[in-house]
């Protein structure tokens, strides 16, 4: 069949080309070297580990604008002990570009004494993701509030983010740096890549030629003057591929602020130590924490929306009208259970 | 409508930052579910030796007000995570042991309210009311039911609770006791802590009831010297409380101790009858001796020419009769204990003091033993039938012990004369206290009688069904803790304590060192407020 042949083309484009045989040309071509490839050391830290998360779910969505829920906050841990998990925020949002300036502005007026939002035409599509990313952020200044010198502040994601709340970031990381936290964004999937003829997957790429070139260990290579774009410029920080355990296959995207430059390999050494949880191995155990328990499960979504038509519901409105406005036709189209 | 401003735009510094905070602790040792018959909370998987939750443990929950006791039934590993990935372990170790832990199943045994009523629980506790293991002030409420005899200490787990005796009522000892176990478990033990309880009650003035034990091991009397195990002999303190019968010549020598004798006289036909299995035409022979010849010379004469003569005289053949002979002189032959003296006056006046009457019948078969229990427990029902009838209320109750109960006991068995005290026995004050290794052997009715039943382990799956469902308290939910019963512990199931409750049972020699340590002149201890007996 025509689409099985394709299927195998495609097979043999992987092997051939986004496979890595050997890591010559990998080397070579984004400017990576074998001494890049720094060992990290796993060290004890007494300090506590704070890892940043958020969540959001859709529970309605009418294209123009749509009912979000969304849940923001940070788990803590103390070395292999979990302290505990702040929720920061937790709540429905209306996303309407109509309305969006009042979404947004309490909060960078009140956190980050910014004067507000200012978003283009091309941003308005996307209102939820930038309001969830803001949650986290303040997610992110109150773990600075809580945190110590010397503490971690983990962030998963990047920190290459929606233009418009670089203002935000900029003023966490002053805060981190003027209260000796280290912040970190780790981000479990990226855009990153190399290659001339195909676009190549650079993370994993590092994390199999640094699994030749220093195999069982945890290590870190910065992505300074290398033929990688990390948009470094836009955030004022550095970007690592950081391999955080040596049993795991996985590596990661980490940015770090600017300040953080002198200070990586005692930072990542920290991480190192909590990074090798028999629950999710070689990611930041806290991370993982704070993904769980943080996250909007599907239940909790469609727990969420029950009520929402009910609120409707006793509010007067018909059920006909409810049906109308609440059912995506994609689930008549999977002939999931009506509303 | 306008669109009001507070529907978009938070008003204030504090709905902006809602922060709600899960400490850790939050999850585990707290009620997580379920209903009013099975609770489950959840603890560490990796808890220390000291701190692991054990099967048959009692747990306490506070809340608002009340204390609700629940037994642990099993317990499972257990995650937040779905899915099976922790089959193979990576890293180094888990890290959350509030997400991954094990989920303890127990039973609600009841609560305990203000007023330290101890009430079967109707309702359940909240959800995530905080959980502990349940302590001596939570157990205190089970002094105030406890009974009379004391026979061990409770036991939470593995752990002994020394402030709370376990003992048992005088006042239930009619309504028939059993004792099950497997061999090793340690039911002489047991018997033997019961009986120097029970001399002790009897030395205090404070006895309810005669025990009779028939021992055929020779085990009670003197124990076993070389492995330092010691009898009831060895009770000096309390040695008014028991009166030794015996059938050997050297232990009948000690003071203290008569020779048994059984007068011919005594024997009636029907303790012959349950000795053989009997064809038709010999079973109506024995029944019709008691009408032909003298009952009280019957033995004698049915061995002379004459005695034979007459029973052909009344058309059984002379090979019927014959083996009738022949089978009684054996049994004479065998029992050297027959003789023109009896002690059962002496044993009946013993029991209805309210003494211990121990029967020592060392190597004797096991033929022999039914046969002399038999004639004993004849005797003794009869009476106290008499006395019932004739209004004697000076004398005390008495409980009959059986040695491996299910030969007389067992469905299809011939010896009425068990089940018949066995069922109305407790009418003339008459118990039986039926000690066996095989339950499932014993007739379902009969067993459900037994208002106080001692379990010590059993492996057997269809002896523990058998007590299951024949107990009066249910006992079908504490199979995997009967199981796994160690030598020594029991699970007490009477009707006067509110639940089942495990106990350790004494080790008798160290019974006996307190007890015989212990003031006699201090004051009785009245029910329900026990004084343990501590180093």
């Amino acid at each position: 069949m025509e689409e099985w042949s394709r299927l195998s083309l495609v097979a043999e484009l992987i092997r051939d080309h986004i496979s890595l045989d050997g890591i010559d040309r990998y080397l070579a071509e984004t400017g990576v070297q074998k001494s890049d490839f720094v060992l990290v050391e796993p060290s004890d830290f007494a300090g506590e580990i704070f890892a940043v998360d958020g969540s959001n779910v859709s529970l309605c969505n009418w294209s123009t604008a749509d009912v979000n829920l969304i849940r923001a906050g940070y788990a803590v841990y103390r070395g292999r002990e979990w302290r505990r998990t702040v929720i920061t925020f937790a709540d429905v949002l209306l996303a309407d570009a109509k309305l969006c300036r009042n979404m947004f502005d309490p909060y960078l007026e009140q956190f980050f004494g910014l004067e507000g939002i200012d978003l283009k035409e091309s941003d308005l599509d996307r209102l939820s993701s930038y309001y969830r990313e803001l949650q986290e952020y303040v997610a992110i200044n109150d773990a600075l509030g809580e945190a110590h010198a010397g503490d971690i502040i983990l962030y998963d994601g990047s920190f290459d983010v929606f233009e418009p709340l670089r203002g935000a970031l900029a003023v966490i990381f002053a805060r981190a740096e003027e209260k000796g936290v280290a912040l970190l964004a780790v981000a479990k999937s990226s855009s990153l890549f190399w290659g001339e003829e195909i676009t190549l997957p650079f993370v994993q790429h590092t994390g199999m030629a640094g699994s030749r070139l220093a195999p069982e260990a945890a290590w870190y290579i910065s992505l300074k003057d290398k033929k990688v774009d990390a948009s470094q410029g836009r955030w004022n920080g550095q970007t690592y591929i950081v391999r955080f355990c040596g049993q795991s296959e996985h590596a990661f995207r980490v940015d770090a602020p600017i300040f953080l430059q002198g200070e990586m390999g005692s930072v990542l050494g920290k991480l190192a130590a909590y990074s090798c949880s028999a629950e999710c191995l070689g990611y930041p155990h806290a991370l993982f924490r704070a993904h769980r328990d943080i996250r909007i499960t599907e239940q909790e979504g469609a727990a969420v929306r029950q009520r929402l038509m009910a609120r409707l519901s006793q509010g007067g409105m018909p059920h006909s009208k409810i049906r109308m406005l609440m059912q995506d036709f994609h689930d008549i189209l999977e002939m999931k259970p009506r509303i | 409508m306008a669109i009001k401003e507070e529907q978009i735009r938070p008003n204030s510094a504090a709905s902006l930052l809602n922060r709600k905070v899960i400490e850790g602790r939050d999850t585990t040792y707290c009620i997580v579910s379920k209903n009013v018959s099975e609770y489950h909370f959840i603890v560490p998987f990796d808890l220390s030796e000291e701190e692991r939750v054990e099967v048959g443990q009692i747990f306490s929950i506070k809340d608002q007000g009340l204390t609700f006791l629940a037994r642990v039934l099993n317990i499972e590993h257990s995650s937040n995570y779905d899915g099976h990935w922790d089959t193979t372990m990576k890293g180094t170790q888990f890290f959350d042991d509030d997400q991954i832990f094990n989920r303890v199943i127990a039973e609600p045994l009841g609560c305990i309210n203000k007023k330290l009523e101890f009430k079967k629980s109707r309702t359940l506790p909240t959800k995530f009311a905080s959980v502990t293991r349940a302590e001596k002030e939570e157990f205190k409420f089970l002094s105030q039911v406890m009974g009379d005899i004391e026979v061990g200490y409770l036991r939470n787990g593995s752990r002994l609770v020394e402030e709370i005796p376990v003992a048992l009522h005088s006042e239930a000892m009619d309504h028939h006791m059993g004792v099950f176990a497997t061999t090793g478990m340690g039911k002489s033990n047991f018997m033997k802590v019961f009986a120097a309880s029970c001399m002790r009650l009897f030395a205090r003035g404070e006895s309810k009831f005669g025990l009779l034990i028939v021992d055929p091991h020779g085990e009670y009397l003197k124990g076993k010297s070389k492995d330092l195990v010691k009898g009831l002999v060895h009770l000096k303190k309390y040695r008014e409380g028991l009166a030794c019968y015996s059938t050997n010549k050297q232990n009948a020598s000690d003071p203290g101790v008569e020779e048994l004798a059984i007068s011919e006289s005594e024997i009636l036909p029907q303790d012959i009858a349950l000795l053989y299995d009997w064809s038709p035409p010999q079973r109506d022979a024995l029944e019709a001796i008691s009408r032909i010849l003298d009952p009280a010379s019957w033995l004698e004469e049915i061995q002379s020419p004459e005695g034979m003569a007459r029973m052909m005289q009344e058309g059984f053949k002379d090979s019927t009769v014959m083996v009738l002979v022949r089978r009684i002189k054996n049994e004479l032959g065998r029992n050297s204990y027959i003789r023109k003296r009896s002690s059962l006056a002496n044993i009946l006046a013993n029991l209805q003091k309210g003494k211990v009457v121990l029967v020592d019948i060392p190597r004797m078969s096991d033929r022999s033993e039914l046969f002399l229990l038999s004639v004993i427990s004849r005797y003794i029902l009869n009476e106290y039938k008499k006395d019932e009838q004739e209004g004697q209320e000076s004398r005390k109750n008495c409980l009959i012990t059986i040695e491996e109960a299910q030969r007389v006991l067992g469905a299809g068995s011939n010896t009425t004369r068990f089940e018949s005290i066995a069922r109305e026995g407790r009418k003339f004050g008459v118990g039986l206290c039926a000690i066996t290794q095989q339950p499932k052997l014993i007739d379902k009715q009969l067993l459900s009688q037994f208002n106080t039943l001692v379990v010590m382990g059993l492996g057997d799956r269809n002896d523990r069904m058998q007590l299951e469902e024949s107990a009066k308290q249910d006992l079908s939910s504490m199979d995997i803790e009967i199981q796994t019963l160690e030598k020594g512990e029991a699970v007490v199931s009477t009707l006067n304590i509110p639940f089942p409750v495990p106990a350790r049972i004494h080790r008798y020699e160290d019974y006996l060192r307190r007890l015989e340590k212990e003031d006699k002149q201090e004051s009785l201890i009245t029910r329900g407020g026990f004084k343990p007996f501590l180093e």
